[in-house]
């Protein structure tokens, strides 16, 4: 075993760590003041590109294999409605909820948190919730069912070994060494 | 061609349902030369798979446009390179396909078992044969690649006839990565099948012990390997061709890739508990078999149109079939598991809360929660508008808030895992095994943010791969300090000598280095930005350092499409840097068009410039602009994950075996339990 007082110089850890991510810290530090997206495109992320070709949203439309890449026409359309409901001093579920007037929720990238749509956001955390007290009940039913080993006999003296045993030993402990 | 195609084909099916049927009255029977025959059919099988699958392929070289598959996806002017990934580039040319690479994974199995496992490889021999045989099925009467080109004739009869050129090759197609990144993904799809058949084989014939992990091992790591790759390839490809920025987006058909990597990791994991303590068997054959069918399922979703995507194939009621299929395979699973459920009780009961095991559960809990999530959001839009009434899209912000935190944990767990010993860990071993990592974790946040870096995710994603990488870091450093003081070799050569010795761990360790860098690319993203102009020669954009002139832009015809391109000249603090040339690509035979990306890549960042198209009104180039950094981390990390799995795959220079001291314990001790000189060695092994 190796313990952290024989590691004479625990720099020698830290050490390769930083170097592989030294160039890291700089480049991090030159990203702290990158710009974020306008308001509209922002909103416009919030809605789906529907021109029924791309599953895109109208802020994020690229719409593959078009003879423009970038923002169809319908998502053109849709930033600029969103830009004139700014304009006109709506806030941003107002913008968001004219285009579920206009289109229904499927207009919406992300399911709503009401109605049917709160289904999509409770079955992953029902998952981990559920997996979570599952994985506790299988390591309490798992702890319980522990009996005592037996004692050893003739723990003590140093009894001989056969060759099989021995090799069964060996076998074992290669593959329990092996990971 | 065709008709020899179509007939090796047939032939294959045949030899197929031979394999099938013979090979369960070979189980019943045990007859000897039954069993070698039917071994035989299923070799012929995938010959007959391998003569089609190149008839094909020949179709397309020879441009022979008589074929209605070779019309609908190839041209003569086609480059020869792109006529090999003509084969899968529609539904019915990438079943073939798919059935040839799950030939070769059969094949493979059939003769590298031949003589061995006798009892288990006739159950193996027929599920493989199973699974061909609804691909054949599909292959021959429901998707043939072969069918000739007709139109309607005199008398409603259909007339055969040639084509004089075909319709060309879709231009999303007609890129490099497009060659290889289908044929990795696929490889991981079907390789699944070996493991899946392996485990409900053992299961079927109650196949004592634990070989048939051993024997499967290997092969899931290798379909595991393939399916990252080609993972990863497919994003590269998106974020290369697509031109929008990304190489992400959760579309369906790419969470259908996910789902197998997710279920198939968790299992990678899982695995180690059977091998080392008759641990978690259930769950393991569950794993497998989820595995398999979440293949199923998404090439089920790609083909069947029942949810929407950019990537999918057409529309088709394909898609019947593959739910007939899953719920086939699914009640087989189930039955088998009924029947021998015995045959999986644990051998042994979990120690300590704080252990190896313990941290494999939560580990298979977490990649379950995320394929869960996916899943559902996946599939959430047709079952909101079966239950509900009416759709509700589930797009990129969903999976984004859903999986980023549970991406954080996994990779917190990542850096756990190895740390805890297996049984049982000491307080004392916590201490020595965690603080050094947890204080490289801390001590790099604790700079990240004062650095002025706010975005919490991506602050704790950050310090997060510190505290893994300094894991790592401190495994090889630990392990080959002692061949070191043993060899007097340097770090270095101790390190490699250390990982040849063991290389399934140490390769572990090298795939979770790759992942730290892919996770480090990933919280780039949260600080991408862009620009997009419509510009005239001689004017400038600024992005971030980079100002970008137009200098001019042409047109140059090739072969197969006529290429607009626009000549960049970029410049950092007035000084030229380089000249980037993005194009879009017109293709006369089909008039569509293709976007090639002109990309800027360093390790800081990728400057990403596409020629968006022209204004409609002016008739001037639209450039679109990006800034992304830390993209070039996730392919770096992509190839130390494939090099990691390759090094797992390695055999052991030498096996491990640390006895400490001359004294012996006693026999019992020494066989079946701890002993002092059998040494785990904590938070290592």
């Amino acid at each position: 075993m190796i313990s952290l007082q024989k590691i004479r110089r625990p720099g020698l850890l830290l050490l390769p760590a930083l170097l592989c991510f030294g160039g890291a810290l700089p480049i991090l530090s030159a990203f702290a003041d990158a710009q974020q997206l306008d308001h509209t495109h922002q909103l416009g992320m919030k809605v789906k590109c529907m021109c029924g070709g791309c599953n895109d949203s109208a802020g994020g439309c690229y719409h593959v294999g078009g003879a423009f890449s970038g923002p169809c026409d319908t998502a053109l359309g849709m930033l600029k409605k969103i830009d004139e409901r700014i304009a006109q001093g709506n806030s941003d579920d107002l913008v968001v909820q004219s285009f579920v007037q206009e289109y229904g929720q499927a207009v919406l990238t992300e399911p709503p948190h009401s109605g049917f749509g709160r289904v999509a956001w409770w079955i992953p955390a029902l998952a981990l919730i559920g997996g979570f007290a599952l994985v506790l009940v299988v390591i309490s039913r798992w702890r319980k069912h522990i009996t005592p080993e037996p004692a050893l006999a003739g723990a003590g003296s140093a009894s001989p070994i056969s060759r099989e045993l021995l090799e069964r030993a060996r076998a074992k402990a290669a593959r329990d060494t092996e990971d | 061609m065709d008709v020899f195609g179509s007939f090796a084909l047939i032939l294959a099916f045949i030899c197929a349902v031979y394999a099938f049927g013979g090979g369960i009255a070979a189980i019943l029977t045990r007859h000897p030369l039954l069993v070698k025959s039917t071994r035989q059919a299923g070799i012929a099988t995938c010959c007959l798979i391998f003569i089609s699958t190149f008839s094909l392929e020949y179709l397309f070289f020879s441009d022979n446009f008589s074929a209605a598959y070779v019309v609908a996806h190839s041209n003569r002017a086609l480059a020869t390179f792109y006529k090999i990934a003509a084969l899968w580039a529609g539904q019915e040319g990438s079943l073939l396909f798919w059935s040839f690479l799950l030939a070769i994974y059969v094949f493979s199995v059939l003769i590298a078992y031949r003589n061995k496992n006798g009892e288990l490889m006739p159950y193996v021999g027929v599920i493989l044969a199973g699974v061909q045989i609804f691909f054949l099925t599909l292959n021959n009467f429901v998707a043939s690649p072969f069918k000739a080109l007709a139109v309607p004739g005199a008398h409603g009869a259909m007339d055969l006839v040639a084509r004089a050129d075909g319709n060309g090759l879709t231009p999303l197609l007609q890129y490099p990565e497009m060659v290889i990144h289908p044929p990795n993904l696929y490889s991981g799809y079907t390789g699944f099948t070996i493991p899946f058949a392996f485990a409900l084989a053992a299961l079927l014939a109650r196949y004592p012990g634990e070989k048939w992990i051993h024997l499967t091992r290997k092969w899931t790591m290798i379909a595991w390997g393939f399916q990252t790759a080609g993972i990863l390839l497919g994003a590269h490809w998106a974020y290369a061709v697509l031109g929008w920025g990304g190489y992400w987006g959760w579309d369906p058909v790419e969470n259908a890739s996910l789902l197998p990597w997710l279920t198939g990791t968790a299992f990678l994991h899982s695995v180690m508990m059977q091998e080392k303590r008759g641990m978690m068997k259930v769950w393991n054959v569950w794993l497998v078999f989820t595995t398999f069918l979440l293949c199923i399922t998404g090439t089920f979703l790609t083909r069947s149109g029942v949810v929407s995507s950019v990537h999918a194939f057409a529309q088709s009621s394909i898609g019947t079939w593959f739910v007939g299929f899953l719920a086939i395979i699914f009640a087989v699973c189930l039955v088998a598991y009924l029947k021998n459920r015995d045959y999986l009780k644990s051998e042994n009961q979990l120690d300590a809360i704080v252990s190896r095991e313990s941290s494999f559960l939560f580990n298979n809990l977490i990649l379950l929660v995320s394929c869960i999530a996916v899943l559902s959001g996946t599939l959430f839009p047709v079952l909101s508008e079966a239950l509900s009434g009416s759709k509700i899209s589930v797009g990129a912000p969903f999976f984004n808030k859903v999986n980023i935190p549970i991406g954080l944990l996994l990779l917190f767990l990542t850096g756990v895992g190895p740390l805890l010993a297996w049984r049982k860990t000491s307080v004392e071993s916590l201490k020595r095994n965690f603080a050094w990592p947890l204080m490289v974790g801390v001590v790099a946040g604790a700079i990240i943010f004062l650095l002025g870096y706010r975005e919490v995710y991506s602050l704790i994603c950050f310090s997060l791969c510190f505290f893994v990488t300094a894991t790592i870091v401190m495994e090889f450093y630990r392990g080959a300090k002692v061949i070191r003081v043993r060899s007097g070799a340097s770090y270095l050569t101790s390190a490699i000598e250390l990982t040849m010795r063991n290389t399934r761990r140490y390769g572990g360790y090298i795939v979770h280095m790759g992942m730290v860098l892919i996770f480090i690319g990933l919280a780039g993203a949260a600080f991408n930005h862009d620009v997009q102009k419509e510009m005239q020669p001689g004017s400038s954009m600024q992005l971030g350092k980079y100002k970008l002139v137009l200098q001019s832009f042409d047109s140059k015809p090739e072969a197969n499409y006529t290429g607009l391109r626009l000549n960049v000249e970029v410049f950092v603090n007035d000084k030229p840097l380089m000249m980037l040339y993005p194009e879009r690509r017109i293709f006369e035979t089909n008039g569509e068009t293709g976007t090639m990306v002109a990309i800027y890549s360093t390790l800081r960042e990728d400057l990403y410039v596409v020629y968006a198209g022209q204004s409609p009104d002016t008739k001037l180039p639209v450039i679109h602009a990006y800034l992304n950094p830390l993209v070039k981390w996730i392919w770096f990390g992509g190839v130390i994950v494939v090099f990691g799995t390759l090094v797992a795959l390695l055999p052991n220079r030498r096996a491990v075996l640390v006895l400490a001291g001359a004294k012996q314990p006693a026999e019992e001790q020494l066989v079946h339990g701890m002993t002092p000189s059998v040494t785990y060695r904590e938070g290592h092994d």
